[in-house]
């Protein structure tokens, strides 16, 4: 993974936490990067090249003027005065290579001096076995605090631990080993068949906590449930997380929606074109 | 009627496979090389512009563009070399490369004739831009992917649009006439993907003025048309070139035979 910076720019080093998505159901944690971006009014400082993310172009997806600013599929935006780095990306990663994008991912980051990864991501619905609707949309998180994944400012915040993690379990371990300098996936798992327990480590935020620890950065994930649908509002719950747990002041946020958020310009599309009503 | 659990997702959303951190990797791929007529293998290129047409319009445009040399091929080590004619086809498998001959300066065109997936346009883009073609201006032609694009897209609709590197945007606004004239930009929201995409993107990271137009329909003598105007008043501005009725027959009997809309299982 090669980082190009934008010219006239360069890493803030006052930027320690970096705030990224992990691929899921409902893309939930892009939009929720996609939110954090626009209303921060975060600056473009430049972009990553990694051969294992497909290829992806368009036009601005923040702002409509000045037009035809480029858009690619990896991109780091800094806001300086949040000491904040964010990387927003746009497309899927090559087939069977997730572990060596997150182990791309977090040598980047560790190079840059980063402390603290925030992973925003999201969990099948259909997964969830202890429902408890009284909760309404509950944010749950996984940390490298502590060694059963809990950590304090979370649980301040009346977040949930992710119940499933458990760091003695196979999928998890074996994770740690690939997660190491030199390891690769094996074309065979060196396990029979998979169930319910692998699910978890077997997602993309998964990859991304476990090679971030491995170079001993602070990770901590946050996660909710969803289904496949109009997944904004959940876009809209993982950024308002994210900004708690960094203690974000309303006067860093430049938007209007809900006193604090701008929504993206690419967003008045993102469900496509109207219907034809010629067709009634 | 569709089924909606066994139905292929959208686009924006993902099969299993792409959330799996165990899904095996496919298996690897011989490199894709380039090979040019020249002995001296590290000779490389410094064209003024370099064109790379993918789109059918642009592929039947270049193709009978008379004052051309071929000069070198891609080679994707997938797509054999049997299959294809001596003396270059459209219906070649290949990705010649091609000098143009009565101009001032070196332009080179890629016809790429052959249908790159996604995980191997890093590896071509590569070799097309910034290893031994070392381009001053880019121009990629392709067509708008209906499956990316989030306004509405008609048959009857006829148009092209653009996306440009910031070098290529800051080179306008300093008085340098653009490759592709009178193009609205890409409208936000909708994304172009697979080598085109590739391209462009390599484009900015090296810091090339680069431009990708898109055009629409995929077929049509009336689109052929609009890109090849785009072209004459732009990058190939007072290039000789072959403009007779032929041409646009020829294209159209070739339009016909790939237009799937014309395609029912009324019609036996």
């Amino acid at each position: 993974m090669e980082f190009y910076v934008e010219e006239g720019k360069e890493l803030e080093q006052n930027c320690s936490t970096l705030i990224l998505p992990a691929l899921s159901i409902g893309n939930v944690g892009q939009l929720a990067v996609d939110l954090l971006i626009s209303s921060l009014k975060a600056e473009k400082i430049g972009y990553l090249d990694d051969p294992n993310i497909l290829p992806c172009v368009g036009n601005d997806a923040y702002w409509p003027s000045p037009p035809g600013d480029l858009t690619l599929p990896l991109e780091a935006y800094e806001s300086s005065s949040s000491a904040l780095t964010l990387v927003q990306q746009r497309s899927p990663v090559v087939k069977g290579m997730m572990v060596e994008y997150a182990k791309n991912l977090a040598n980047f980051a560790s190079s840059n001096g980063k402390k603290h990864v925030i992973i925003l991501s999201s969990l099948d619905f259909g997964r969830w076995h202890t429902i408890d609707v009284s909760s309404g949309l509950q944010v749950y998180y996984l940390s490298t605090s502590n060694i059963d994944g809990t950590d304090e400012d979370c649980e301040r915040l009346g977040w949930n631990r992710l119940q499933e993690y458990n760091p003695s379990q196979r999928m998890w371990k074996y994770l740690n080993t690939l997660a190491e300098e030199g390891s690769t996936l094996e074309e065979d798992l060196p396990f029979e068949e998979l169930g319910d327990e692998d699910y978890y480590p077997s997602l993309p935020f998964a990859a991304l906590f476990s090679c971030f620890k491995a170079k001993g950065l602070k990770v901590t994930c946050l996660l909710c449930y969803c289904s496949e649908g109009d997944n904004i509002p959940e876009g809209f719950h993982l950024a308002e997380a994210a900004s708690k747990l960094m203690g974000l002041s309303q006067n860093e946020f430049h938007g209007n929606e809900a006193g604090r958020w701008i929504i993206p310009y690419s967003w008045k599309s993102v469900y496509g074109p109207p219907a034809d009503i010629s067709l009634f | 009627m569709d089924d909606v659990v066994t139905d292929i997702p959208p686009p924006s959303r993902f099969m299993l496979e792409d959330l799996n951190n165990f899904t095996p990797p496919s298996p690897p791929l011989p490199s894709p090389f380039l090979v040019f007529s020249t002995l001296d293998s590290s000779k490389s290129f410094h064209p003024s512009i370099l064109i790379i047409a993918m789109s059918s319009p642009s592929l039947h445009f270049l193709h009978h563009l008379s004052s051309k040399t071929l000069i070198g091929t891609l080679v994707l080590p997938e797509f054999p070399f049997s299959a294809n004619s001596v003396e270059p086809l459209l219906s070649d498998k290949s990705c010649n490369i091609y000098a143009l001959n009565d101009s001032d300066r070196l332009i080179m065109i890629a016809l790429v004739q052959y249908s790159v997936t996604s995980e191997r346009s890093h590896a071509v883009a590569k070799l097309l831009i910034g290893e031994r073609i070392i381009p001053e201006r880019v121009l990629i032609l392709d067509s708008v992917q209906s499956r990316n694009f989030r306004g509405k897209l008609s048959p009857d609709d006829i148009f092209a649009v653009k996306l440009e590197t910031s070098f290529e945007r800051r080179s306008s606004d300093t008085g340098d006439s653009p490759l592709i004239k009178g193009l609205d930009y890409f409208p936000s929201g909708s994304v172009v993907d697979g080598l085109a995409a590739s391209l462009l993107s390599r484009c900015q990271l090296k810091k090339i003025k680069g431009t990708l137009c898109v055009s629409w329909p995929h077929f049509g003598v009336s689109v052929m048309s609009l890109v090849k105007s785009l072209l004459l008043k732009g990058a190939l501005a007072g290039i000789n070139h072959s403009s007779d009725a032929d041409l646009e027959d020829e294209y159209l009997r070739f339009s016909r035979s790939k237009d799937f809309h014309l395609d029912s299982e009324l019609y036996t």
